[in-house]
């Protein structure tokens, strides 16, 4: 194996703005105003006690500004220290830009992000991959977005808010996966927008009371979100789309393969387009993050989820960074067989993103 | 009588008995063995799932979806899957197969015809 092959590449690492106006020069005159009024727009989070932050306190860059609104420190301060070659970067504050109800806003926010993503944090260092922000709820749009931003060299997955009205195998969703199919890239989903905006309530059952519980049920919509995209054929109509789920947790994934296995066989008949097991599908085409990972009492039992699984190229190393429930590299996945780890780790994000080789040129600061 | 590698032939039915049934169910040694009639062709299955156990030809005989393209829906095989009765599963009653896993089958047996006689070999 080479030396030059990356050794941890962390899928989730939130870029932030310094403020509102970074994006100015990126956005319309037209939405300045509204910009600044109302940022991505899409609601408050639920409440906890007030004690609680959701970036980490000791993430605030030295030189001022927001947890993470600094290429530079980030690598200082997180990239470095941990040895992480990569940091595929998944925005702050801003995915639920698909959950305002002026489709044109969400639009013209993402489109400005991108931009700025691309101006910034990637030309900071090529340690940076970005990922492609959409409008999930203009999918028209989303498409043009992927097309626009798709061929660039350091962009390296699109990415959409988990929070939804729908569930994302439904067939108005499908442009979205043939373009990014076609461009190569896969479609990140990112939590957080549960029951925000005008994405329907968290769970069935409506709101949870507060963050605590919010936060303990997120699965539920990714469970909804992996069978939905499996059942309606996606998979099949596009069999070269790879589907990552940040940051939802994996303990969940073999009791919704068995599920979904055994009502395969008696229920089949209304799915006829499925030409294998649901879980091949999800072994095939689903790839998970790490972080907040599941700590059982017994840290055996995590890897015998995963073994449960039976997808080692799955799972992928992320630490949420710079937020509270952050996984330290060197400590959240001890439990797990070492060459599954490394699997998580790197290859698996390697294979994923093309991302064989170092980082070149300007990668130390 | 004694037919194929030495199996013993048991008289199970005439063609006749099905009437206008798809199905007959027979014992054979103390084994519920279910006669199937698909087309002009007869074949003898317990009458047992191995999923669940369950009296397998209790269920329907019917057809279903075809494997088809993404959101197209092709009904076909009229006659030729047995459904169970618990649990759903379809069975192709030509080979035995579950269709949504062919690995899992249905036990079956040997049937030959006879003139009107079907005879069993076990």
């Amino acid at each position: 194996m080479s030396d030059n092959r990356p050794t941890m590449i962390d899928t989730d690492v939130h870029n932030s703005m310094t403020g509102k106006q970074d994006l100015l020069p990126y956005l319309p005159k037209a939405y300045h105003q509204a910009w600044l009024a109302y940022g991505a727009g899409y609601g408050g989070s639920y409440l906890g006690t007030g004690a609680h932050s959701v970036t980490r306190r000791d993430a605030r860059p030295d030189g001022g500004g927001p947890p993470a609104s600094d290429p530079n420190y980030v690598i200082r301060h997180h990239l470095a220290p941990y040895g992480i070659d990569y940091a595929i970067l998944t925005g702050s504050g801003i995915l639920g830009i698909s959950l305002v109800s002026d489709p044109d806003y969400g639009n013209v926010i993402a489109r400005a992000y991108n931009d700025w993503l691309a101006d910034t944090w990637l030309k900071a260092s090529p340690r940076y991959k970005g990922s492609i922000l959409i409008n999930h709820s203009d999918p028209q749009a989303a498409v043009q977005e992927i097309e626009r931003m798709g061929p660039h060299p350091d962009m390296v997955q699109v990415i959409m808010c988990s929070g939804s009205r729908n569930l994302f195998g439904q067939r108005m969703f499908h442009p979205i996966y043939e373009a990014a199919e076609r461009h190569g890239l896969p479609v990140a989903i990112h939590p957080g927008t549960e029951g925000r905006g005008n994405a329907g309530p968290p769970t069935p059952s409506g709101h949870p009371t507060r963050y605590f519980e919010w936060h303990n049920i997120i699965p539920i919509n990714y469970m909804s979100h992996v069978n939905s995209l499996v059942c309606e054929g996606v998979f099949e109509k596009f069999p070269e789309l790879k589907f990552v789920a940040i940051e939802g947790g994996f303990a969940w994934l073999p009791h919704l393969m068995w599920r979904m296995d055994k009502n395969y066989k008696g229920l089949r008949d209304q799915v006829p387009w499925l030409k294998c097991k649901p879980s091949e599908y999800i072994r095939g085409h689903i790839l998970l993050t790490t972080q907040p990972i599941e700590e059982p009492d017994d840290p055996a039992h995590l890897g015998q989820i995963l073994d449960m699984i039976g997808g080692d190229h799955m799972i992928m190393y992320s630490s949420d960074y710079p937020h509270w429930d952050f996984d330290n590299p060197k400590v959240a996945l001890r439990s797990i067989r070492r060459e599954l780890r490394q699997r998580i780790f790197a290859d698996n994000a390697i294979q994923l993103y093309g991302l064989s080789e170092k980082p070149g040129e300007g990668a130390s600061v | 009588m004694t037919g194929r590698e030495g199996k013993q032939a048991y008289p199970v039915a005439r063609v006749g008995d099905f009437g206008e049934a798809d199905r007959l169910v027979v014992q054979v040694k103390n084994v519920e063995i279910g006669l199937f009639k698909v087309g002009n062709d007869y074949y003898a299955w317990r009458n047992l799932c191995p999923h669940a156990a369950a009296p397998i030809c209790a269920g329907t005989v019917c057809g279903t979806m075809l494997p088809s393209g993404v959101y197209e829906h092709e009904f076909g095989r009229e006659g030729e899957i047995v459904r169970c009765p618990w649990h759903n599963w379809e069975f192709d009653l030509r080979t035995g197969e579950l269709l949504a896993d062919p690995s899992v089958k249905l036990r079956g047996f040997e049937l030959v015809r006879e003139g009107e006689e079907l005879h069993l070999l076990l």
